[in-house]
């Protein structure tokens, strides 16, 4: 695919790194047993029958993102790549270790979208934009680059109910990559669904992106995913970091380690 | 920079405020005039009940009820929808660059938005019940704001145990019918036992209740026992709701 050849050769010289992870370690106490309600933690601690369990999410995480590199975060579910990724954006604090991010550039761009189906497309870009940060000005500014790039015009007045799964997906794709100044996108599975067409107009899009400095980290359990668009890959399985480098040799690993 | 993250959180809010109240009445013809119209017919029907039924305990029964009435939801509704706030906008979440409360306090706003509706059809009440035009009226304003307060910091407690244990919502529920009715929202306090007009005294919602019609009603200001138990009430809740929240942050994100 040329797409990824093109990513590759933008690769500019690596300065200081844009994401710095040091020996993160993320740790859950959990309750043996499925404690969900009310009544059975209540019950549980009378019988003294709750005890944790210490989860290890993550085991000394280390790895650096340089500007401009496009690194991939390859596991099966559950290894704890989601993790690593609420981390990256500041929505958990490591048990120990540091993570070095400018958490106001990072844009997350996830398959759940946090749209409201109730409402207008219009309105949703307002209640998305505004929470991953932008202004009402900044979005007024851009509002139609947005519907543009979505491909969405005359349909920005209805409720998104009445939306395909492709047009809310090219909305929200859309919002996340509305700034043009450098930053750091975060994809969480999302070029391993949608049409062709979009993947192919989201990829360059992100290329565009990464030509104005953006960096670009992509999650995904799939080895296509990473191998086309990576110029660098960590694989992250049951919590422990297995491996760091070329992608096409992590995802061999990765890979060998399946069958 | 901090002004305008300040400006930010508003507009925020303000978003989140405005999806709740579209949705709210998305599907119906009127839209948002049902923001009005509805609690001026359910004003009205209490009204008509309350002065056909038991016109004789309290002068100004209906307004008495509605007084009461329209603080009682202020509170149960910002922490009846400000309980689901996090749950609810599980995929939000870990996008936001705010504090995670913003979706908290959000809720707790689009209460007191329709408190401003409600306030409306309430002063309606007001004309044709006659009752006099005061400036202690004016003295509703700090009242409501303790009340939020109060209201906000039991939010953020219930809003973080409801992401562990779903139930609570239930249990909530009942609670909030015991708490209704020890509120003394349609009968004088003055009607119970001597016991239970001390407990009732201490409630914090009576407080406030109490304290509204006092300036609403009667034209008095409420006495320094009263403004003493109101501050105390919402400054000690909002705090304990707010290291709560704050301590259990990590475990809310982790398992929602």
């Amino acid at each position: 695919m040329s797409t990824g050849q093109n990513i590759e050769n933008t690769v500019v010289q690596q300065t200081e790194p844009v994401i710095s992870i040091k020996n993160v370690t993320m740790k859950f106490k959990i309750a043996t047993g499925n404690v969900s309600s009310l009544k059975e933690y209540i019950i549980g601690r009378i019988k003294k029958q709750i005890t944790h369990r210490e989860l290890v999410a993550l085991n000394d995480i280390t790895f650096d993102v340089m500007k401009g590199e496009v690194v991939g975060i390859i596991g099966t579910n559950g290894s704890g790549k989601s993790t690593l990724l609420k981390i990256v954006s500041g929505a958990l604090k490591p048990t120990s270790g540091t993570v070095k991010v400018d958490r106001n550039k990072v844009q997350l761009l996830t398959l759940g979208t946090g749209f409201d189906y109730e409402l207008t497309a219009k309105e949703n870009v307002y209640l998305n934009g505004a929470i991953i940060g932008f202004t009402k000005e900044y979005i007024d500014e851009k509002y139609e680059d947005i519907v543009k790039f979505a491909e969405l015009e005359g349909f920005m007045e209805e409720k998104m109910k009445n939306f395909s799964s492709g047009m809310v997906s090219r909305l929200g794709f859309a919002i996340a990559t509305m700034r043009e100044t450098p930053e750091i996108l975060i994809l969480d599975e999302v070029l391993s669904v949608g049409d062709e067409f979009f993947r192919k107009k989201s990829m360059e899009r992100i290329q565009q992106m990464i030509h104005g400095g953006s960096t670009v980290l992509i999650v995904s359990h799939s080895i296509s995913t990473i191998q086309q668009n990576c110029t660098k890959a960590v694989w992250i399985e049951k919590g422990i970091q297995r491996m760091t480098g070329e992608p096409k040799a992590v995802c061999e690993a990765y890979q060998n380690m399946r069958n | 920079m901090k002004k305008e993250q300040l400006k930010q959180y508003w507009f925020v809010i303000k978003e989140l405020t405005g999806r709740e109240l579209k949705r709210k009445y998305s599907r119906s013809y009127l839209g948002v005039l049902w923001s009005v119209l509805n609690p001026l017919l359910s004003m009205a029907v209490m009204s008509a009940i309350f002065s056909m039924m038991f016109q004789r305990s309290i002068e100004n029964f209906p307004i008495y009820y509605l007084t009461g009435s329209i603080i009682w939801s202020l509170f149960t509704g910002a922490t009846n929808a400000a309980m689901t706030s996090l749950v609810d906008n599980k995929q939000l979440l870990i996008k936001v660059k705010l504090p995670m409360q913003v979706f908290t306090l959000s809720r707790v706003y689009t209460s007191l938005a329709n408190f401003g509706y409600s306030f409306v059809a309430y002063v309606v009440f007001l004309f044709i019940f006659k009752i006099p035009l005061n400036w202690t009226m004016l003295v509703l304003i700090p009242i409501v704001a303790l009340t939020l307060l109060f209201a906000t910091g039991l939010s953020l407690f219930l809003a973080s145990a409801y992401v562990f244990f779903g139930d609570i919502k239930h249990l909530y529920g009942i609670l909030l019918t015991l708490w209704m009715y020890i509120s003394a929202l349609f009968y004088p306090v003055t009607a119970l036992s001597e016991t239970m007009q001390a407990v009732v005294r201490e409630n914090p919602m009576y407080c406030y209740i109490a304290a509204a019609r006092e300036c609403m009603m009667y034209g008095k200001l409420p006495d320094a026992g009263l403004w003493i138990r109101m501050i105390v009430w919402a400054v000690v809740i909002f705090t304990f709701g707010q290291l709560f929240f704050q301590s259990k942050k990590n475990n809310i994100m982790q398992k929602v």
